[in-house]
């Protein structure tokens, strides 16, 4: 029974579009968030069952990031590059760093889709523009959300120079809470909304 | 001996046997597929418990895993394999509550809270939930296939055992001429 059933299952995953290649290294140079408990998950502190992260959570993270070669940044500085002239002319480059569904319902205006499991789909487009790019913000759902260093990481892995690499921690959830706009469907669909409006 | 008279008593145990089936059967096939549909999701999650550090067996367990829970679900809900399914899925669901109460006692120490407090995505397909409640469900789920195991649930199956099906008709509830 359970010979037969490990066959299925190799079987499923290798006919499912969504199956997982089993030699790849979905998680190069080690990105992830592995402090004791603290990082990779939510904890609720109350009965209403808020999730929070640990207070010094942005520091852990700056240091980890630091380790890596790659720079934490902060909403404002994002939203600061967003609205420089820099990002009209592509020297400033937003990625999207989540899949394709929460992409749609919600991205940073004018930012590159590219989803760190996938990256096949998403090199030729997305590689010529972080070469040519002065500076890239990669973002993912903010949190407890480490897409964006693990997007960092297999950019930097296959070139791009780290200096460039920017890491926005606070991500989609940061730039939403702020007010910041966001763009649903697909990059430069022209459906902008604001947060809260 | 037959006297005629229905045995009540057995008929409800049994039936209670066989809804346990099905619920056991139904929870793993939900929780199988919603994470074969999000296998990257499922292997985000799993790397968090550093039970290996290669990619390989990781990619492996992440990839299989799910699918070989829809199988037994599935399984279960036919009724066929019951006592081996039930087997296995125990063989499973111990060392997983075993994990999962490991992670959860690393977050309460971690950030000092009560344990029952403590809620996170254990990738046991139900999303977020209170540890306390996982727990409990990973225990009922443990004991409906340790019943299953010990030979109940055989009605309203297709091939309860694959090496004994002649142990289907031996049942008296079952045999109707």
């Amino acid at each position: 029974m359970a010979v037969i059933g490990s066959l299925f299952a190799l079987g499923a995953n290798q006919i499912s579009p969504r199956g997982l290649a089993l030699t790849r290294n979905y998680f190069p140079a080690g990105t992830g968030r592995r402090l004791p408990g603290l990082l990779p998950v939510s904890v609720s502190h109350n009965a209403s069952g808020t999730d929070f992260l640990a207070a010094d959570s942005g520091q852990v993270l700056a240091a980890e990031l630091k380790e890596k070669g790659l720079q934490l940044i902060d909403c404002s500085r994002a939203a600061q590059l967003f609205h420089g002239p820099r990002f009209a002319q592509n020297q400033v480059v937003f990625i999207d760093a989540r899949d394709e569904p929460r992409y749609r319902e919600g991205h940073i205006p004018g930012a590159y889709e590219f989803d760190p499991y996938r990256p096949e789909k998403y090199f030729d487009a997305v590689l010529p523009l972080c070469r040519a790019a002065e500076q890239i913000v990669v973002y993912c759902n903010g949190g407890d959300c480490d897409d964006s260093e693990t997007a960092a990481v297999l950019l930097r892995d296959i070139g791009i120079a780290n200096q460039k690499l920017l890491v926005f921690g606070g991500g989609i959830s940061e730039w939403t809470t702020n007010g910041l706009p966001v763009e649903t469907g697909g990059r430069s669909s022209g459906n902008l909304r604001i947060p809260g409006k | 001996m037959n006297t005629g008279k229905p045995d009540w008593r057995r008929i409800a145990l049994n039936l209670s046997a066989v809804l346990a089936r099905w619920i056991l059967g139904a929870v793993f096939l939900y929780a199988g597929l919603s994470k074969a549909l999000h296998p990257v999701d499922f292997l985000k999650l799993l790397r968090q418990y550093d039970l290996v550090q290669s990619p390989l067996p990781l990619n492996v367990i992440a990839a299989t895993l799910p699918w070989f829970e829809t199988f037994c679900g599935l399984l279960l809900l036919a009724g066929v394999a019951v006592r081996g399914t039930a087997l296995t899925l125990m063989l499973m669901l111990v060392p997983f509550t075993v994990l999962v109460f490991h992670r959860a006692l690393a977050i309460q120490s971690a950030l000092a809270i009560p344990f029952c407090m403590v809620k996170f995505d254990c990738g046991c397909g139900s999303g977020t939930v209170f540890i306390c409640r996982k727990l409990l469900e990973n225990c009922l789920l443990i004991l409906f296939s340790a019943w299953l195991l010990a030979g109940y649930g055989r009605q309203l199956s297709l091939r309860f055992s694959l090496s004994k099906p002649h142990l289907r008709r031996t049942e008296p509830e079952t045999t109707h001429k």
